[in-house]
């Protein structure tokens, strides 16, 4: 077999977070879904294979040598990122039996961020929200859960891809168009009237 | 099904509505052809959208012809002849609506018994008819109405989970509507967001009822509303939570249907998907989605 470190392109050297962001760069590169319509898809689903193998290897290596404290973390990263590849390759069962796993009292912002994932990928999109909703409470900072949440804002208030008609909002929230805004558009028209030198509303 | 999913007729173009009226008339008179009489009168808008999904996404043969109606006997009316599009949807609606009322002898309450016993009967024969043609389709409708009940049965305080059968059913009904493998996926995904949005708005619609008569209810559930009488507060609650799930689908929805390689009737299906549904929803949510709204045309 190949050395694990040649498949991930790094150094023996580089440091866990190199070899992580490595793999994530190959995962994308080799990703199923860029070689749904392609003859290469054989290729790329081998290449993913000894791609995860090589990093399940070097992180077995590296969890053998480091000490106990990060022992558990080390092995939770790693689960997390098998969890995401799953997700990524719609695994969605196994997945969530990885995620169920978890005891209550370690489950993280990204625990919760891959459980929101999971969820969302299933249609169950409210427990997708509130889990995505706790990741961001847990983590503010991370870009990502973010990124999710904000998109499910979004589609909370009424969203839709591809509608040719967004301002016939029925949104029963959504007030369209109130007396103030009518006002408004009349003193508005009423402006602009005046400044060709007419007049709209006679009193202003 | 109960007729949640329909088009909003005042931002419709007046060829767009007589199409679409046309399509509901043609299914109607298809179903009493295949089915008998019985069977016409169980007919709602959602399988108006099914047909028109499905002759959206097939090259069928389509032609219009005027012809009188039993509802309307004096005025003869637009009528759609496509035997290949009518088909697929006439038969699906049978077998759902054959198990529906079978549930709704087995536990609803006298009026909703009396109902499907006078129904059932007409029924039966049509159901064998269209278990034959689609075996494969009557077993899945059939294993997800057991699921439903499993899942009610089981008392679940997650919407998510309660919803879960009905969407997959919807799933698997509409990826009949093509034979392409990556189309299929597709529309898989957009049924499940249809089952689910049809769902959700049935709870929020018979919520106040079901607390009265202490029924299963997913959102009675996921507040835990004990009392008989449901307060305004609570329902106020209860809608705005809805609501908020309605959107997420609808978006959802929303992804998969612009997906789909639509090659006729995309007016009148955008129409229901971006404006009638989200319609309907505002209809329940002020609780205005009753007999007169159904009636209306």
């Amino acid at each position: 077999m190949k050395n694990p470190y040649e498949i991930l392109g790094v150094s023996p050297s580089a440091t866990d977070e190199e070899i992580k962001s490595a793999y994530k760069t190959l995962v994308k590169k080799y990703h199923p879904d860029n070689y749904s319509q392609s003859p290469l898809g054989e290729i790329a689903d081998e290449k993913m294979q000894e791609i995860n193998n090589a990093f399940d290897e070097i992180m077995n290596i590296r969890r053998g040598s480091s000490n106990a404290g990060e022992q558990t973390t080390g092995g939770k990263n790693m689960d997390y990122y098998r969890v995401r590849s799953l997700i990524q390759s719609g695994d969605i069962t196994q997945a969530d039996g990885i995620l169920n796993s978890v005891p209550q009292n370690e489950k993280d912002a990204e625990w919760f961020f891959l459980k929101g994932s999971v969820c969302y990928t299933r249609g169950w999109l409210n427990e997708a929200y509130d889990n995505f909703a706790t990741a961001v409470n847990l983590n503010p900072d991370n870009m990502e859960y973010k990124a999710a949440l904000e998109q499910m804002n979004r589609n909370r208030m009424g969203y839709m891809n591809g509608n040719p008609q967004p301002q016939y909002n029925t949104n029963p929230n959504v007030t369209g168009c109130n007396g103030c805004d009518v006002c408004q558009g009349l003193i508005c028209a009423d402006c602009c009237c005046e400044c060709m030198g007419s007049d709209l509303i006679s009193c202003c | 099904m109960f007729g949640y999913v329909r088009a909003l007729k005042p931002q419709m173009k007046v060829c767009e509505y007589d199409t679409y009226k046309s399509v509901y008339c043609g299914l109607c008179k298809k179903m009493g052809k295949e089915f008998g009489f019985v069977s016409r009168m169980t007919l709602s808008y959602d399988f108006t959208f099914l047909a028109l999904m499905n002759m959206a996404l097939n090259d069928f043969e389509i032609c219009h012809k005027n012809e009188r109606c039993i509802a309307h006997p004096l005025k003869k009316s637009m009528c759609l002849k496509c035997s290949d599009g009518l088909e697929y949807p006439s038969y699906a609606a049978v077998i759902l609506i054959y198990h529906k009322l079978k549930d709704d002898y087995a536990d609803k309450g006298f009026k909703g018994k009396t109902l499907a016993f006078v129904t059932l009967p007409f029924l039966k024969k049509g159901y064998k008819k269209a278990k034959n043609k689609y075996p494969d389709l009557a077993q899945k409708i059939e294993f997800y109405m057991n699921e439903q009940k499993k899942i009610e049965k089981k008392n679940t305080s997650s919407v998510d989970e309660a919803c879960e059968a009905s969407s997959q059913m919807m799933g698997e009904i509409a990826s009949y509507l093509s034979d392409d493998e990556e189309t299929k996926q597709v529309l898989s995904r957009f049924g499940y967001f249809l089952g689910r949005y049809v769902y959700l708005c049935d709870a929020l619609d018979d919520l106040k009822k079901d607390c009265k008569k202490g029924n299963f209810n997913p959102l009675r559930n996921y507040f835990g509303f004990e009392e008989k009488e449901l307060s305004s507060e609570d329902f106020d609650k209860a809608r705005k939570y809805t609501l908020d799930s309605v959107n997420f689908t609808m978006a959802e929805l929303a992804e998969s249907y612009v997906n789909l390689n639509q090659k006729h009737f995309k007016p009148i299906n955008d129409n229901v998907v971006y404006l009638g549904m989200k319609n309907t929803f505002s209809l329940v949510y002020n609780e205005k989605f009753g007999k007169k709204e159904k009636k209306e045309k």
